[in-house]
């Protein structure tokens, strides 16, 4: 395969720049940092925030279905509304954002290939102009379960043996590394990963100007170098869902996975849980991996 | 002089009639503010461990100490105003006041700015971890670890 298998899924900066009017198309930026949206972003463009908008603030999860419209309507953007998402980071924020939207099944998403530094990089112009959005109408589906998995659906797959891609770097692949000190509350009981996990860290997916690496070099880093296939069900995950989000993209649209979930529960949620069972070290199953009792499986009365 | 604790509260009253827009302009405002590394702290910033190791971002401090007045010197990523700014507020309200004041910090001066909430529980945290990381400065200084 010399090409992306969805191609349109990525557009170009000349692309968002030739669209800035088009009542069609709305750009909308994702950040780590949420001042860089404020110091400057794409004319036109309106910024949705991933953990302000995108998350419930109570329960650990995504808003749910009538605030997912609710967000779609004051912000302009319409079922059939083409949302090109991008950001700093190498997009990272930006493809999580674009994971949500698909969860409750937005037709047309895109990214801007490279994101801010791409932009940046190309001395093209930022505006700080205040974005005003006409209310739209937006009726959105229940979330699209095809692409979030959750902690029973993991267990099952790796008990299964079937292959999963841990995304973050190979110290917390190992368990070397626990949780960055001083974070306790976003670290995990246990380090490690979840058996059958190989570990390709998310970054390696992107060239040092923000931009994807070619269908080539993608295929080599996934498909070559790994074992993961892409008609096998493979599930993405890392800390907490938001680096497997862009890894998850990769291996969908780009590398045309047919059957690939983001974890967004991630080790956070595994790294905590009682009695599943984990892997140390550098290969993606081992010994050292009790298995979990069937019990764990066993659904709520 | 005022204290660390007034100057504080000056800045968060600035920010309490802000909506969410113009609060994170002002924190631009604070980040502009922050003056570069000067050479010798370059060099320093070669040769120790300076890494805010909590952040992601890289963030490089040092609290120094002369004659009861401190001072906080640092360099932030361009790519990370918000820590920037925030960095920047710290070191206006630190700046010559005795280690005492400093290890008095508040923890709660991003809530009480409004901030909290438009930046989310996770970056909170993540900004909150550099005032923890500025009062542990204070304590080695004092027991002598960073001569």
């Amino acid at each position: 395969m010399a090409a992306y298998e969805n191609p349109d899924m990525l557009v170009s900066c000349e692309w968002v720049a030739a669209h800035l009017g088009d009542p069609a198309v709305r750009i909308v930026e994702s950040n780590e940092d949420r001042a860089l949206y404020t110091q400057g972003h794409i004319r036109g463009a309106i910024e949705i925030d991933w953990q302000v908008d995108l998350q419930n603030q109570v329960c650990r999860d995504y808003i749910d279905r009538a605030g997912f419209e609710k967000l779609c309507q004051a912000n302009g953007i319409s079922p059939d509304t083409t949302v090109v998402f991008y950001g700093d980071k190498n997009n990272w924020w930006a493809c999580y954002a674009l994971w949500v939207f698909k969860l409750y099944g937005h037709k047309d998403c895109r990214v801007m290939n490279g994101g801010r530094k791409r932009w940046q990089l190309d001395g093209r112009e930022w505006s700080t102009d205040r974005v005003n959005s006409l209310h739209t109408q937006y009726t959105a589906p229940e979330q699209d379960g095809s692409i979030r998995a959750m902690r029973d659906e993991v267990l099952r797959h790796q008990r299964t043996s079937k292959l999963l891609v841990d995304v973050r770097s190979p110290e917390e692949y190992s368990g070397a590394r626990l949780h960055m000190p001083d974070y306790p509350n976003e670290g995990a009981l246990r380090g490690g990963h979840i058996p059958g996990a190989v570990n390709v860290p998310w970054a390696l997916s992107c060239n040092e100007d923000g931009t994807f690496k070619s269908a080539k070099e993608l295929e080599k880093l996934y498909l070559k170098d790994t074992k993961l296939k892409r008609r096998s069900p493979t599930i993405a995950y890392c800390r907490i869902g938001e680096r497997s989000s862009l890894t998850w993209f990769v291996l969908k649209y780009l590398l045309g996975f047919s059957n690939v979930k983001n974890y967004d529960g991630s080790w956070m949620e595994w790294g905590n849980c009682v009695a599943v069972p984990i892997v140390q070290g550098n290969a993606p199953a081992g010994g050292n991996a009790p298995a979990a009792p069937a019990d764990l499986l066993t659904p709520l009365a | 002089m005022n204290s660390v604790h007034s100057r504080l509260d000056a800045i968060i009253g600035e920010y309490a009639e802000l909506d969410g827009r113009e609060k994170l302009e002002l924190l631009l405002d604070f980040a502009s503010r922050l003056p570069p590394l000067s050479a010798e702290y370059q060099a320093r910033k070669a040769n120790e461990d300076r890494r805010v190791h909590e952040c992601q971002t890289p963030v490089f401090l040092w609290l120094e100490t002369q004659n009861n007045a401190s001072r906080l010197i640092a360099e932030v990523a361009p790519e990370a105003p918000t820590v920037k700014g925030f960095v920047a507020i710290l070191a206006e309200a630190i700046e010559g006041r005795p280690p005492e004041e400093v290890l008095m910090l508040p923890d709660d001066i991003l809530e009480r700015m409004g901030l909290a909430e438009v930046l989310g529980i996770l970056r909170a945290r993540g900004l909150r971890a550099i005032v923890g990381h500025v009062k542990r400065s204070v304590v080695r200084g004092m027991t002598g670890e960073l001569a």
